[in-house]
């Protein structure tokens, strides 16, 4: 049975059920592979071959694309080869083309060469020349494309098989209640963590005096199938996130013994009987291969996709001869699903070995390859698909081939939200950046795919996401002519390691031609990183025709999104019956699960409250269940994590969740607090206006108040109380009981009887006094208020500053200003003090 | 005019006030009716009562009207020009800061607190408040804040200056599409200017509901509507994600999908600030060119970091807090939890038992100058609570039962 499905990513999806029992089955299953001979090392001239031409166009395509190539020394033809008496086939015969030819043949699929014998034949350990068996298959894989033709960037069908029928295993689950969690880790987390983790300061509220609020927050932080892989552990052994004793090492390993304890009082128990569940699937065991191919790759010069996973080197897998390899140095890591991450210098604590900053260096040799190939074409494009760690680094490097931090051929950098490019020309000065403009804000901390392309007549652009940026080159275009080939080819660094570039290269590819805007979109498109169908059969629930066989599926594509997640993304369901019955088939509440479990975050399909019909099924593409993506944190990683769809309804088969009551929880008491404050800055103003008369709006006093506002206090809180609300107080103060002498209404108002045109030498005997500290107690300080101060101490008070101030009136010479400022003073003494100040 | 005190008459007169300052702090003590008036009026209105208003107060106290004198404290223009401007002006801001000028958010605030009207209608209704236009002053405008600065530059009595205006004639947008204060001219220019109109919705919840994206944090919900522009692996690390932005993102972008079809006009070249910029809105058929909706383009920006996430289609938001912890939120279950648009968005916030204690929380600081500290506190803050939802949402009664609470022995 055959159906073929439309996606974006994948043009067209070969649907073939094939039985699960044939798919364990190879074409030679249990052959030893058998040990290389150098047949050529009696043959040291075998640079020049001396046979028979090519007979007919496709022999001499297979010449130039696969022949040329595998009878280099130290590949293919060392064994394969009737000079040397070499094993069949003789697809690498160095005596005559034609025979290779022949064998090739018989070993090759053109219409889908990476299923050629050839291919998989290395792909299974048969001596690949390189360092890394995906290496050897990439690159013959491409050998055999440009054989075919199909270099020119054709999407592939992929054929889905059937997946091993599974049901969910067994697993460990968290109890009900929360009494084994406070005899273990709970401790733990009360002792170190409640400083921070409780109600009213910071959540997870994981020290909460309530053991379940606690328990139920740390639930999605503990891994029951890797203690040492929960949230709890990683946070202090991997963020050194506030461990405790200040060592880390030790913390974090008592958080794991804590976890083990707890983990290991755990029965393993069946999956919860009542979810209605898929059967179940391994990433790497049961998922379908969904890289479709499709990007334009016809002048690709150098290629890497970091499929390693594990070594120093990473491998160009362009199938342009010569192979630039890089060499990875310093803080450099392989990341789950395709990539490297980049980072700057440590120093391991346990081995106690420090690492430079990290960065990807090829051999200043085999860099020239970069130099003679564009500057054959004038052109080039530089391709990278990138996760920048931050839009806060500057001067990094993310591509560079380049002799020194000041000279280059061409580099592509990062500076905050900007791409850089930098590049040598007959017009440009090397180390001129042509930059994103900064209010795009292009560059973002997230997977993005970069391109820069250079042509003599269009300069240089850059892509983001497959778009243009709208950039124009400042410089005119010039030409390559200047270039210099004793380079070195860089990734995430500089050649001297002073620029690093911290994030993840997903793929980086060179070009020597200019893409075009078509080109670029069609890379976009393609994605990157190691894809998979994860076909989950629920046969078993819903019976659209034949209820004994497993042809009714839900598919999801998968992926490791980083090192650290899968993406599950646009979820349909299919049948693989031509005429299956869906007659309004409920499906309602989707949730992934993993090893026995529904994922406790990111449950993107929850929401799900759809039927399966007729009239919304297509039998090509099955019917859209969503376009939405989501993740599952990595467990035990991609060859043993288990995952199943769980669902609320499906079919005539349900299971009502019933969501937990959260409890509130358990208030914290405060320390206690002052019963009084200050006024604040307004209060202050107004008050004084109040009490003396004077409007806010005097231009004196409103401009004194826009000079001193933000010093007076801004907030009640008496500890906040500083020696420059005071200041501010004071000038306030004398600003309004200055705008209040001045006037001579509003002051023979307020001090009723006091002449101010009398001399400061007679104005402030009894009487006056009388007439000036009266009003001020029962107009600033008020009567009979025990909270204010006594009448008598305030009177005391302000006689010594009248008589410090009036001292001239001993030997009678004041002057005629005297009076009024005396008044003033007073006036300011109270006004400006903490009887107007506290409330 | 100038200042006329020598240096060292200044330097007498500061250690005099802080001898008097001492004097006062030393002095605190037991207080009686007075005391209770008088503290009760400090902290109402912000300034010293008259000794008449401090008589007539303590009578009251005496006689067990304390409410009655707390009324009488909120007769006197500073509680509006001083105490409810304070309290209202670090809402229509982000830096939360008092020092602004007076703008139509706050004013809505002042006058929705002076009429006594339902204070929930803060976040839905059709309301504004205006001078009044016997001032003279320069009229409203939707693209600056003149008429306010005026009003408050010119010491113009608030409580007796303020007037209620239907928001939709002034802001140009339908009745529907108004949503209280959060769809005035001052909250848009602060909260909708550039962005994803996530702040207006963070600092929404965040003045009226107490609580922060953080304390909201709640990781079990479903995420299908986190839109595009959140990156999934920040950096490469997709850990942050799982741990962190999802708990907030999960529940905040669908009830941010309220203000979908609104957005702050600016020119960022010649106003950087948006100082005369305009809120937008795009009523029925007003098509955005980006989306070609009458979604904004911030809806859809930076969509390539994760093009699994959600598209917003239209302004339809849920409130997925009715389960997971935030349930505790306390929502009405008279409404549905979901609907279109701000007011009714507005009104799922406003109607929640956390808005109401939010409230109270609040006039609880401004009035006692502290936050509630223990069982007592806060058993009293659930009392004003209660009956501030039964007596019909009015904030003056929060003010005068917190003052009466707080007015010493």
């Amino acid at each position: 049975m055959r159906k073929f499905i439309e996606t974006r990513t994948m043009p067209v999806l070969f649907i073939l059920l094939i039985s699960f029992l044939l798919s364990a089955c190879g074409a030679d299953s249990g052959a030893d592979n058998q040990q290389n001979v150098n047949p050529r090392k009696d043959n040291n001239s075998a640079g020049t071959y001396k046979g028979p031409v090519a007979n007919g166009a496709d022999a001499q395509n297979f010449k130039i694309s696969l022949w040329d190539n595998i009878v280099l020394p130290g590949r293919c033809v060392d064994c394969h080869n009737s000079l040397s008496n070499g094993q069949a086939p003789l697809f690498a015969d160095f005596a005559n083309v034609n025979t290779a030819y022949a064998a090739a043949n018989t070993i090759v699929n053109l219409n889908d060469p990476a299923t050629s014998r050839l291919v998989t034949k290395v792909g299974e350990g048969h001596n690949c020349w390189l360092n890394s068996d995906t290496a050897c298959v990439d690159i013959l894989t491409r050998f055999i494309q440009n054989w075919a033709g199909d270099s020119a960037g054709t999407a592939k069908e992929i054929v889905l098989r059937a997946p091993q029928i599974k049901d969910p295993g067994a697993t460990k689950t968290f109890p009900a209640d929360s009494s084994d969690f406070s005899n273990t880790v709970y401790p733990l987390l009360t002792q170190y963590c409640s400083d921070c983790h409780v109600e009213g300061i910071q959540t997870p509220f994981l020290a909460s005096a309530n053991v379940d609020a606690a328990y139920e927050a740390a639930k999605s932080r503990i891994d029951l199938e890797v203690p040492a892989a929960s949230r709890l552990v990683i946070r202090l052994r991997n963020d050194f996130h506030n461990c405790w004793d200040g060592n880390c090492a030790t913390s974090s390993q008592e958080m794991e013994t804590a976890i083990n304890t707890f983990v290991n009082g755990l029965s393993t128990e069946a999956v919860d009987p009542n979810l209605v569940n898929s059967k179940a699937l391994t990433l790497l065991g049961d998922g379908l291969f969904a890289n479709s191919g499709g990007r334009f790759e016809d002048n690709i010069i150098a290629l890497y996709e970091f499929k390693e996973g594990k070594g120093d080197t990473a491998n160009d897998t362009s199938a342009t001869e010569p192979a630039l390899k890089l060499s990875l140095r310093g803080n450099v890591k392989w990341v789950g699903g395709w990539g490297i991450q980049i980072g700057p210098a440590y120093t391991d604590m346990e081995t106690n070995t420090s690492y430079p900053n990290g960065k990807a260096q090829g051999s200043t040799f085999d860099s020239k390859k970069l130099h003679d190939k564009i500057k054959a074409t004038g052109e080039y494009s530089l391709e990278a698909w990138v996760v920048p760690s931050n839009v806060s680094q500057e001067n990094a490097r993310i591509m560079t081939y380049s002799g020194s931090s000041e000279a280059r051929n061409f580099t592509l950098g990062q500076s905050l939200y900007n791409y850089e490019v930098l590049h040598r020309s007959s017009t440009t000065d090397q180390n001129s950046v042509f930059a994103t403009a900064d209010a795009d804000q292009r560059l973002q901390a997230s997977l993005q795919h970069v391109v820069v392309t250079f042509a003599p007549g269009q300069g240089r652009k850059i892509y983001v996401n497959g778009q243009f940026t709208g950039d124009v080159d400042p410089q005119p275009a010039g030409n390559l002519s200047e270039w210099d080939d004793t380079y070195a080819f860089v990734l995430g660094n500089e050649t001297d390691s002073n620029s690093l570039w911290q994030g993840t290269l997903r793929m980086v590819a060179i070009h020597n031609r200019a893409l075009t805007e078509s080109q670029i979109q069609q890379n976009f498109e393609v994605g990157v990183g190691e894809k998979f169908f994860l076909l989950f059969s629920v046969s078993h629930l819903i019976d659209t025709a034949e209820p004994n066989n497993a042809d009714d599926f839900i598919i999801f594509q998968a992926s490791q999104l980083d090192s650290y997640s899968y993406l599950f993304t646009e979820p349909y369901f299919i049948s693989l019956n031509e005429t299956p019955e869906l007659n309004n088939i409920p499906l309602k509440g989707l949730r992934l699960g993993i090893n026995g479990k529904l994922a406790p975050v990111a449950q993107s399909f929850q929401t799900v409250d759809m039927t399966l019909d007729n009239s919304l099924y297509d039998s090509s593409t099955g019917q859209s269940i969503s376009r939405l993506g989501t993740l599952i944190a990595i467990q035990k990683g991609a060859a043993s994590d288990e995952f199943f769809l769980s669902f609320e309804q499906i079919g005539s088969h349900t299971n009502v969740i019933v969501e937990a009551t959260p409890s509130p929880s358990a208030p914290v008491d405060l320390p206690e607090a002052a019963d009084i404050g200050l006024k604040t800055f307004d209060e202050v103003n107004v008050s004084m206006s109040v009490m003396t008369g004077v409007a806010t709006t005097h231009s004196g006093v409103q401009t004194t108040f826009e000079k001193v506002k933000q010093q007076l206090p801004s907030v009640e809180n008496i500890d906040g109380f500083l020696s420059a609300h005071q200041m501010a107080m004071t000038q306030l103060a004398i600003q309004y009981c200055d705008a209040l002498v001045e006037d001579t209404t509003l002051r023979g108002s307020f001090f009723a009887g006091f002449n101010f045109n009398e001399s400061a030498n007679t104005a402030f005997d009894t009487d006056g006094r009388n007439q000036i500290i009266s009003p001020l107690l029962s107009r600033f300080v008020g009567s009979n208020l025990t909270s204010q101060p006594a009448d008598l101490e305030v009177e005391t008070e302000l006689n010594s500053l009248i008589d410090k101030l009036n001292a001239c009136a001993n030997t009678s010479s004041c002057d005629a200003q005297r009076t009024p400022t005396i008044v003033k003073a007073s006036c300011a003494a109270v006004l400006g003090s903490a009887t107007t100040l506290i409330q | 005019m100038s200042v006329f005190f020598p240096h060292l008459c200044q330097s007498k007169l500061l250690s005099l006030m802080i001898g008097l300052s001492l004097l006062t702090l030393s002095s605190q003590s037991l207080a009686d009716e007075r005391e209770q008036a008088k503290r009760i009026h400090d902290r109402i209105a912000g300034v010293p009562p008259s000794a008449t208003v401090l008589d007539d107060m303590a009578a009251d106290i005496l006689a067990g009207r304390v409410e009655d004198a707390a009324y009488t404290a909120m007769d006197h223009t500073a509680f509006y020009d001083v105490t409810l401007k304070n309290l209202a002006a670090p809402w229509t801001n982000e830096a939360m800061t008092s020092f602004v000028p007076l703008n139509d958010y706050t004013a809505t605030v002042i006058g929705l607190v002076r009429d006594e009207a339902d204070f929930r209608t803060v976040l839905y209704g059709n309301v504004l408040y205006e001078g009044d236009g016997s001032l003279g002053l320069t009229p409203y405008s939707v693209q600056n804040n003149a008429h306010y600065e005026e009003l408050e530059a010119g010491g113009y009595s608030l409580k007796d200056n303020l007037v209620s205006v239907a928001q939709s004639t002034r802001l140009g947008i339908p009745a529907s599409a108004t949503a209280g204060v959060m769809t005035t001219r001052a909250s848009a220019q602060a909260f909708m200017i550039d962005g994803t109109n996530r702040a207006l919705f963070r600092f929404t919840v965040l003045n009226h509901l107490c609580n922060d994206m953080e304390q909201l944090n709640d990781t079990s919900l479903p995420s299908d509507r986190i839109r595009q522009d959140v990156s999934r692996s920040p950096g490469g690390d997709s850990r942050i994600f799982m741990n962190n932005c999802i708990g907030c993102h999960n529940g905040m972008d669908p009830l941010t999908q309220a203000f979908a079809y609104y957005n702050y006009d600016y020119d960022p070249d010649t106003d950087p600030d948006g100082q005369n910029g305009r809120m937008v809105y795009n009523d029925a058929g007003m098509l955005d060119a980006f989306t070609g909706s009458r979604v904004q383009k911030k809806y859809r920006i930076n969509a390539n970091n994760f093009e699994y996430g959600y598209i917003t289609e239209d302004d339809r938001w849920d409130n997925y807090w009715r389960s997971g912890r935030n349930q505790l939120l306390g929502w009405d279950n008279s409404l549905s939890g979901s609907g279109s648009g701000a007011k009714s968005m507005g009104q799922e916030l406003a109607h929640s038992e956390a808005f109401a204690s939010c409230q109270v929380k609040k006039v609880f600081k401004a009035v006692c100058l502290r936050n509630p500290v223990d069982a007592t506190d806060r058993n009293q803050v659930a009392q004003i609570t209660s009956s501030f939802q039964s007596n019909g949402y009015r904030l003056k009664q929060v003010f005068a039962e917190t003052a009466a609470y707080c007015m010493g022995d």
